[in-house]
């Protein structure tokens, strides 16, 4: 025992000794070479991974010697927020460029010193190469501490085979279409929704709750106190196809399985972004080529208004350093250059803020663009709007109100105690 | 009578053995799922959970391998969880030695508050370890991962080991001092030796902490140089999609050291967990 521990004690100083010499061999940078750190979330099998890599490696050899961009892997989405609130908690940038989803939480963020303002750079073509309102909704108090990039609607899908076997020819436009839909689906023996409480979000079921909320109060019913009759007149809608028309572990489940009984064609209707379009298992299902995209059918008045969000702005550190603030904006500008935009749209089915011309060969992909078009304008989710806290409080009432255990009323002032106006 | 009695013995036997199938079910079915998924394709995976593959598709292995330099990232989890452990079991024995053995004043408030420590959330560190670590230049470094693992398991090591050492005979230490031992000689011939079963049971744990460590690693390192294997696991993840399948590979890949250290060490490590549990 003695000899063992002898010998394991050598082995592992040996081991310490060599650390300091693992870590030196990292990759060195020339003399006089800006290094700009990309802490990335586009990695691994993220479906713009290899589109952005590809970018990043045309980029540097364009400016070798000049300008490298370092991409640090972040493969796990969550982690990497939790890590971004961490650094700027502690008075560090996460990185020369790092990406944020901008909502009603990481609004706060503008108010950090840490962050660069583009509003002086951001200006004639390059500014123009922006969509306007997704610019608006990034500039908050007159700063523009990010750029919008990659954004998203959140529209409804449909498997066409499973509604057309049950005797629907085409996704439901009204409110009364679409019970009628979910009873005929009922009947042929599919359940008709997929829906959740679980995650944080109560994801797929967020999304019809901000279509019906939407739809019932207008474009800035976020605006509006939860307790609005928009609000408790989406969540007795939901109260309803939680009773009537969704899986019975739709209480308590995730994404994963919320998506999951689509994928298995046990439920034909289904709420995501058009990410979502990109899976393999997606792809092989039989009733793929039947999918269709569509709008929510009208709860209300306002019809028209597709739920979309601003799903990834990109944000870079502050610097006195003139050569390094240039080096930043250079990177900036050729990555959201049209053909870049449209090089990661290509390769993942994403949509973004930036104008180019692509329009996806995929049929699938083509319809978002399509759908996306046809709207009159857009409004944001829920989360998006009201932030993290109150997103989890939604999550987590929504499994009480269609349980039965309180009124819509009181879910929705539950709702309201969690917005931080 | 007899027969009652009899019937009672089978019945009770009968409880008994379900009870323990029961729990060894529990025990042992996530990890059948979890290796029997990682041998089906994603779409057998989200369609049918719970049967055998159709085929088992072992380039999920050699996916997982290939991906997000998965050997590298082995090979630091290695290097930061045998420094984590050696720098850990160094410091807590020490400390152990010192609270277990030797009367001060004191030393009972001290050893409270170490092992207070363990029950403070890890999540409350994140800010100050980062700041920390960021300010002494550490930051991105594969050692500063053994320092910080270190130091968040002493309060269990000191915990563990204390009771250890408090239970060893006050006479065996006598002798050595007849002997001629001083303090070290004390520590590193005779109680540490003796302690070797606590020391195992949290070098052991300690281990497993920083086996699976994911928050600190993700959050005091950023190149590929210098992370773990759990953050390996996490590249078959995106912001929207999971390749469960190849993320189910990468996670037997990496619960191999772990159920391969408890194996060797499983009598040691029970030995050090009912130490003093029983008075003679």
């Amino acid at each position: 025992m003695k000899g063992i521990f002898k010998r394991a004690l050598g082995v592992v100083l040996v081991a310490l000794l060599a650390l300091p010499a693992l870590v030196v061999a990292q990759s060195p940078s020339k003399s006089g070479e800006i290094v700009l750190k990309w802490p990335c979330i586009w990695v691994g099998k993220d479906s713009k991974a290899q589109a952005v890599a590809e970018i990043v490696e045309s980029f540097n050899t364009a400016n070798a010697g000049k300008i490298r961009v370092e991409i640090e892997p972040q493969p796990d989405y969550n982690a990497y927020e939790q890590k971004v609130r961490t650094s700027l908690a502690a008075g560090v940038a996460p990185g020369d460029i790092f990406t944020i989803k901008l909502n009603a939480t990481t609004k706060e963020y503008y108010q950090s010193k840490l962050l660069m303002e583009f509003s002086k750079e951001l200006s004639g073509a390059w500014k123009s190469s922006f969509d306007a309102g997704a610019l608006a909704q990034s500039t908050v108090d007159g700063k523009l501490k990010t750029l919008p990039f990659e954004t998203a609607i959140l529209p409804i899908w449909y498997n066409m085979d499973a509604l057309r076997k049950a005797g629907v020819a085409a996704p439901p436009a009204t409110m009364a279409e679409f019970w009628t839909a979910l009873d005929k689906l009922k009947a042929s023996g599919v359940y008709p929704m997929s829906q959740m409480t679980g995650d944080v979000n109560a994801w797929t079921s967020m999304i019809w709750f901000s279509h019906f909320a939407v739809s019932l109060g207008g474009q800035k019913v976020w605006e509006k106190p939860f307790t609005d009759k928009a609000f408790v007149e989406s969540a007795k809608l939901m109260q309803r196809i939680f009773k009537d028309y969704t899986t019975p572990d739709a209480v308590g489940a995730g994404a994963g399985v919320s998506g999951g009984h689509f994928l298995a064609g046990r439920t034909a209707v289904f709420a995501n972004g058009p990410w979502y379009a990109g899976r393999a298992d997606l792809r092989a299902t039989p009733f793929f080529p039947s999918v269709t995209i569509a709008a929510a059918p009208s709860a209300g008045p306002n019809k028209g208004i597709m739920i979309s969000r601003l799903q990834a702005n990109i944000a870079a550190g502050e610097t006195t350093d003139k050569a390094r603030r240039a080096a930043i904006i250079n990177f900036l500008k050729y990555l959201t250059a049209p053909e870049n935009v449209a090089k990661i749209a290509k390769s993942s089915g994403a949509m973004f803020a930036v104008k180019t011309n692509y329009l996806p060969e995929d049929a699938l992909q083509k319809q978002f663009y399509t759908i996306a078009a046809a709207s009159k304008t857009t409004a944001t989710d829920l989360e998006a709007a009201l932030g993290a806290e109150a997103t989890l409080e939604f999550a987590q009432q929504l499994g009480a109100l269609v349980l039965g255990q309180i009124t819509p009323e009181s879910f929705c002032a539950a709702v309201e105690r969690k917005i931080d106006r | 009578m007899r027969r009652t009695k009899g019937f009672t013995a089978v019945a009770t036997s009968i409880l008994k053995w379900a009870v323990l199938v029961f729990f060894l079910l529990v025990a042992l079915l996530p990890l059948c799922w979890l290796v029997l998924n990682s041998l089906k394709t994603n779409l057998e995976l989200q369609t049918s959970p719970f049967a055998f593959p159709a085929r088992p598709a072992f380039e999920n292995y050699a996916n997982a391998m290939a991906m997000a330099n998965l050997p590298r990232l082995f090979l630091n989890s290695i290097i930061v969880a045998v420094g984590t452990v050696f720098l850990n079991l160094l410091v807590s024995s020490m400390a152990g030695f010192v609270l277990a053995r030797e009367e001060w004043r004191g030393r009972d408030a001290v050893r409270t508050a170490l092992e207070a420590g363990v029950l403070v959330p890890i999540i409350a560190f994140m800010v100050p370890y980062f700041t920390l670590v960021t300010k002494l230049g550490l930051y991105d470094k594969l050692y500063t991962l053994i320092l910080v693992y270190a130091a968040i398991n002493i309060p269990v090591s000191i915990f563990l080991i204390t009771s250890f050492m408090r239970a060893i005979p006050k006479e065996l230490e006598e002798a050595a001092i007849i002997d001629g031992c001083g303090f070290f000689q004390r520590y590193a011939r005779v109680i540490l030796p003796l302690s070797r079963s606590g020391l195992v049971t949290a070098g052991t744990f300690c281990f497993i902490y920083a086996w699976n460590e994911f928050v600190m690693a993700m959050l005091l390192t950023s190149s590929l140089s210098s992370r773990t294997i759990q953050l390996g696991i996490r590249f078959f993840t995106s912001q929207f999609i999971t390749d469960y399948a190849g993320m189910f590979a990468a996670i037997v890949i990496s619960m191999a050291p772990s159920v391969i250290g408890y194996v060797f060490l499983h009598n040691k490590i029970i030995a050090g967990l009912t130490a003093g549990a029983v008075k003679g």
